[in-house]
């Protein structure tokens, strides 16, 4: 099982993060930050960098919990913790779009789509080979995949 | 090899399945229920809505009970349990020993005693498949639809007809739509949006007495004011009621709900009890946490089961989505605090420094933590400036074991 470690020292704050996971997740089709409408709701990033108003910043990521708030309160059975791969895996076709989950999260991961059908949160870019788009994106290794 | 009864196959007997099929792959693992299939008491507005069968709104895959072996005997309703021969009956004359039970018989929707309303024909509940099938009948001979009741269940009732052209008229005793969850400003904006749809409201004011046919069936409802409201059915969304009369025929301790001890043991040896029919909270997420926990004590885990915090939903219809936490109507000796612009509205209630009561109607994203901040009554009064652009970064902290967060206070 693998999970994304955060070390918040090593975070410059340049959102390099926060750009890749809107690029890897783009539905228009499109590839290359060039054209990537940064203002599309539909393109938000399921990442966040926040600041801890001291100078420094947090990153916020889906942490994929060993004891998931989200799927804990699904009622559609939408969000199931994938107990051979440890994510927290989404299925959107299942979802009614109650948003108990991001009620839930503890942490504030999960979003409301714009169109308000779905919800939405990091999905461990699954559909890319070479892994989440995000930590190929940090040029401080401050956020990197490890095994738990 | 231990036997595993499971009496119910809603939010907390599922889970409770799936945990003792984890912790004991070789126990045989039973679940009797009343529903033919399983499926989200939450999601049957979907389902009446037409947009999704039965199979749609099923919160597992549907080869559950294959896939983990699990024995389902459906359309059956447990009449006694003998807790001395430890065996429950059910059907013509079928029995199922059991070495350990859990009874999740959830809760039932309840009629208030308005003359002919618990008799006649034509009212309805929505809290199974099986209601949301009568309606559906119903709804095919008549389109004048009367809903006692705009509670959430209430409204699901509503939302998923009116689309399909119902003529519906809501009453509800309080002043305000959805008067649990929301304030009186959360509620005008829903009461708008189902007006703007095309539903009638009738607040303050309920049900008396009604009108029938020679069937027994409703054709007027009769308000307290004397007006008379035609009809053709009723959907009853009054509030629900722990069933326990499984318990109380069996010599289990109960009295409004089924009783259990900290680890959701009952009275009786072996028996335990989950989700809506312990009375302890009302909500999916709590039913599924207490079926997760029972089955843990059940296979011999040892846990304890903190008393849930039940005051916390969320709401989406018509797009319009809000998340009430906590308690809006416990304001004395509390600030209230508003933020109000033309797409949002939110609201804190604080006392001594801490949250407890948070509404947010707008984009609820990342709205998470405010459940957390009350439930775990963390001191907030240094941070009320920001109190509506509060996130984990506020609270952050990071468990250097495992990489998850955890709140640093």
């Amino acid at each position: 099982m693998k999970r994304i470690f955060i070390e918040p020292a090593k975070c410059d704050g340049c959102k390099n993060c926060t750009l890749a996971c809107m690029e890897s997740h783009r539905e228009d089709g499109g590839r290359g930050l060039y054209t990537l409408d940064l203002t599309d709701p539909a393109n938000q990033s399921r990442n966040r960098i926040l600041s801890d108003g001291k100078g420094g910043y947090l990153p916020i990521f889906c942490r994929h919990c060993d004891d998931p708030d989200c799927a804990g309160t699904c009622m559609s059975g939408a969000l199931v913790k994938n107990q051979t791969t440890g994510l927290v895996d989404y299925d959107a076709e299942k979802c009614a779009a109650c948003y108990m989950c991001v009620m839930a999260c503890r942490y504030g991961v999960p979003a409301v789509s714009p169109d308000r059908k779905r919800m939405i949160k990091c999905d461990f870019c699954q559909h890319l080979e070479e892994g989440p788009a995000c930590v190929r994106a940090c040029p401080k290794k401050a956020i990197e995949v490890r095994e738990v | 090899m231990e036997r595993f009864v499971i009496i119910g196959a809603g939010a907390a007997g599922i889970s409770a399945a799936q945990v003792l099929r984890d912790f004991r792959p070789k126990d045989v693992v039973t679940v009797i229920s009343t529903d033919e299939k399983v499926h989200s008491r939450c999601m049957l507005h979907k389902y009446l809505g037409h947009e999704r069968d039965a199979q749609g709104i099923n919160f597992v895959g549907a080869d559950f009970f294959e896939k983990n072996d699990i024995v389902h005997i459906s359309c059956e309703t447990v009449k006694r349990i003998d807790t001395a021969a430890k065996t429950v009956f059910f059907g013509e004359s079928y029995s199922a020993p059991y070495d350990k039970l859990l009874i999740a018989t959830g809760s039932g929707f309840f009629i208030p005693p308005i003359p002919h309303f618990r008799e006649a024909p034509n009212v309805f509940g929505f809290r199974d498949l099986s209601d949301a099938l009568k309606i559906d009948e119903a709804f095919a001979k008549g389109r004048r639809v009367f809903i006692v009741g705009s509670g959430l269940v209430g409204l699901d009732a509503a939302s998923a007809l009116c689309e399909r052209g119902a003529e519906i008229t809501i009453a509800e005793m309080a002043p305000r739509v959805m008067p649990l969850q929301t304030d009186d400003y959360a509620a005008s904006v829903y009461q708008k949006v189902f007006e703007d749809h095309g539903c009638k409201f009738l607040l303050g004011i309920g049900a008396s007495d009604a009108v029938v046919d020679e069937a027994g069936n409703i054709t007027e409802v009769i308000l307290s004011n004397g007006e008379h409201i035609p009809c053709d059915f009723i959907i009853m969304a009054a509030g629900v009621r722990p069933r326990i009369q499984i318990a109380l025929d069996s010599g289990i301790a109960a009295e409004r709900a089924i009783q259990v001890d900290g680890h959701l043991r009952t009275s009786v040896p072996d028996v335990y009890a989950a989700g809506d029919c312990t009375g302890l909270s009302g909500v999916w997420p709590d039913a599924m946490a207490q079926g997760k926990a029972a089955a843990r004590n059940m296979a011999g885990v040892d846990e304890a089961y903190p008393k849930p915090y039940p005051f916390k939903n969320t709401s989406n219809f018509f797009g319009v989505t809000m998340l009430s936490v906590g308690r809006l109507d416990l304001t004395e000796g509390a600030d209230i605090l508003v933020h109000k612009t033309p797409t949002e509205y939110k609201k804190a209630i604080v006392k001594d420094g801490r949250l407890t009561g948070y509404l947010s109607l707008g984009d609820i994203s990342n709205h998470g933590l405010y459940l957390h901040l009350i439930r775990s009554g963390i001191d907030i009064s240094g941070k009320l400036d920001k109190i509506f652009r509060l996130t984990f970064a506020d609270f952050y902290g990071i468990n250097e074991k495992n990489g998850e967060f955890a709140y640093s206070v």
